[in-house]
């Protein structure tokens, strides 16, 4: 018996022709998420503080004590490509196995399985929100200040957010399929923690090896916080739209894939 | 005769055939077909039983007519897209740090029903599952009955257009357990569409009024209840008397 088609007419109702109750959803299982996290330790919400600040406190320390190297500039520099690292990083990473781990549910009821790393997104966005906020406000008590600049950061940050949900709902779309991928995905994250330009600046760096390095969309936005923070640099207009253009070419990929299996994954996971 | 049968059928199956396929090693898979070839119509307000025995792909059956999974082979042929069919799973997405409250409105959500719809019915999910004060409690501290009540109640408050059930019809504690399968019955006789899955013969001989026979992932005969309960009923029988090597051959 060969397979011959695969026909659903109609829809099979669920209730998701409604576009309003899938962002309800969206948002309720975020919140749901944030809440849990925050009851789990006696520290609550306060981890969404202190968490980041214990990661960038590390690198801290070790780049300007230990490397010896830089002075104030240098550390304003390096935190904000962490924090900006930060929330794709933490997004991209968890979202990848977002439907492996929501494999129960998926069988139990139906849900456009984009759901998944769309939650993952939102839960990180938010913490990221609460991080940059305060890191805004800390900036105040260094050498940068607000700027007239600084009123394009959403501008810069959307672009960012495209970026990731993209990103985010690619890798979550394929994983179940080769699920060995995820250590070559982990290393390959780390490759680029490294080539992002988190710690060194791109356009220093000879022409022959920058023009490559800025492929990575990821080093462009790097570079777009710190010219818009740190040197009152509008964002390049050209380089908004080649991230969105990638990020655009992803998520139409990442869709044609969901469109296509999105009733067959809970077959496939295990 | 035939457009008036039409119009009150919300879905047909028409050689419905789905494989699981499991993964040996590199590059090498197997398949295994949970359903060969099921052919039925739901029609609007029956209760439609699906009688079968362990492991013949009842489960599987349900989850394909709940949107689930899709089908490899087959059609599944919706007339009635507007509406809702919800699988009843109880405790659908619950995450047990969080209140009962906050798990009904979610899990309310991840089966369909909209926000509003469940906040409007809380205060009979809190007043039917009898959870009381402990509903603002995390479900992590509820017994296993509890967290079961709870279940049923955002799920039996729900109410779907097409409910499809899988054995469970109650829950909880025998007080619990009756009033829920009461409650349960009490909905399934109404005029209201259910698939009922099970392989009690008495309860689908009480609550449906056509049932499918399911074989090894086929339709072995379908049509009024009382009918095929007998058919079904007779073929176990013979299948008891008959030697295990027999039965294996078969």
């Amino acid at each position: 018996m060969e397979p011959l088609c695969m026909s659903i007419k109609g829809t099979i109702s669920t209730g998701y022709k409604d576009r309003r109750h899938f962002i309800d959803l969206v948002v309720q299982k975020a919140k749901a998420g944030l809440r849990a996290e925050a009851s789990r330790g006696y520290l609550g919400v306060l981890w969404w503080i202190l968490e980041p600040v214990m990661y960038m406190t590390i690198f801290y320390f070790v780049f300007l004590h230990l490397f010896q190297r830089g002075d104030e500039n240098f550390v304003i520099f390096l935190l904000t490509g962490l924090i900006v690292w930060k929330w794709f990083i933490s997004t991209v990473s968890s979202s990848a196995s977002s439907l492996m781990a929501n494999v129960g549910l998926m069988n139990q009821v139906y849900v456009p399985k984009i759901l998944f790393p769309l939650t993952t997104v939102a839960v990180n966005t938010f913490k990221f929100f609460v991080v940059f906020a305060l890191y805004l406000v800390f900036l105040q008590f260094t050498e940068t200040k607000v700027t007239w600049a600084w009123t394009f950061l959403p501008v810069v940050i959307v672009t960012q957010l495209f970026l990731i949900v993209a990103v985010s709902g690619f890798l979550a779309a394929i994983m179940p399929f080769f699920p060995d991928l995820r250590v070559i995905l982990d290393n390959f994250l780390l490759m680029l923690f490294f080539l992002s330009g988190i710690f060194f600046d791109i356009s220093r760096l000879p022409e022959s090896i920058q023009g490559y390095l800025w492929l990575n969309p990821m080093a462009v936005m790097i570079n777009m916080y710190r010219q818009v923070l740190h040197n009152s640099v509008l964002p390049d207009l050209q380089q908004l739209v080649m991230v969105l253009l990638f990020s655009a070419v992803t998520m139409f990929f990442a869709a044609l894939i969901y469109k296509h299996f999105d009733r067959i994954y809970p077959k496939i996971i295990h | 005769m035939t457009s008036d049968k039409d119009s009150t059928r919300i879905l047909s199956l028409e050689n419905v055939g789905l494989y699981y396929s499991r993964r040996l090693r590199f590059l090498k898979r197997s398949r295994f077909w949970a359903l060969q070839d099921i052919s039925f119509d739901l029609r609007a307000g029956e209760t439609l039983g699906v009688i079968g025995r362990n492991g013949c792909g009842k489960s599987t059956l349900l989850r394909v007519v709940a949107g689930i999974i899709a089908p490899n082979t087959g059609k599944i042929i919706v007339n009635r897209p507007e509406m809702r069919i919800s699988l009843i799973s109880l405790g659908a997405g619950f995450i047990p740090h969080l209140s009962g409250r906050e798990n009904a409105l979610l899990s309310g959500m991840l089966l369909g029903a909209t926000k509003n719809e469940i906040l409007s019915r809380l205060d009979d999910i809190v007043a039917f599952s009898e959870l009381n004060d402990f509903f603002d409690e995390p479900v992590n501290t509820y017994s296993t009955g509890m967290r079961a009540r709870l279940g049923f109640s955002v799920a039996y408050h729900l109410n779907p257009d097409v409910i499809l059930l899988d054995e469970v019809l109650g829950v909880g504690d025998e007080v619990f357990k009756k009033k829920s399968t009461e409650a349960m019955k009490e909905r399934i006789k109404s005029d209201k569409t259910v698939v009922l899955v099970s392989h009690v013969v008495p309860l689908l001989r009480e609550v449906c009024d056509r049932i499918v026979w399911i074989e090894n992932g086929r339709t072995q005969a379908q049509g009024d209840a009382s009918k095929i309960l007998e058919l079904y009923m007779r073929s176990i029988t013979q299948m008891n008397k008959q030697p295990f090597s027999e039965k294996q051959e078969k």
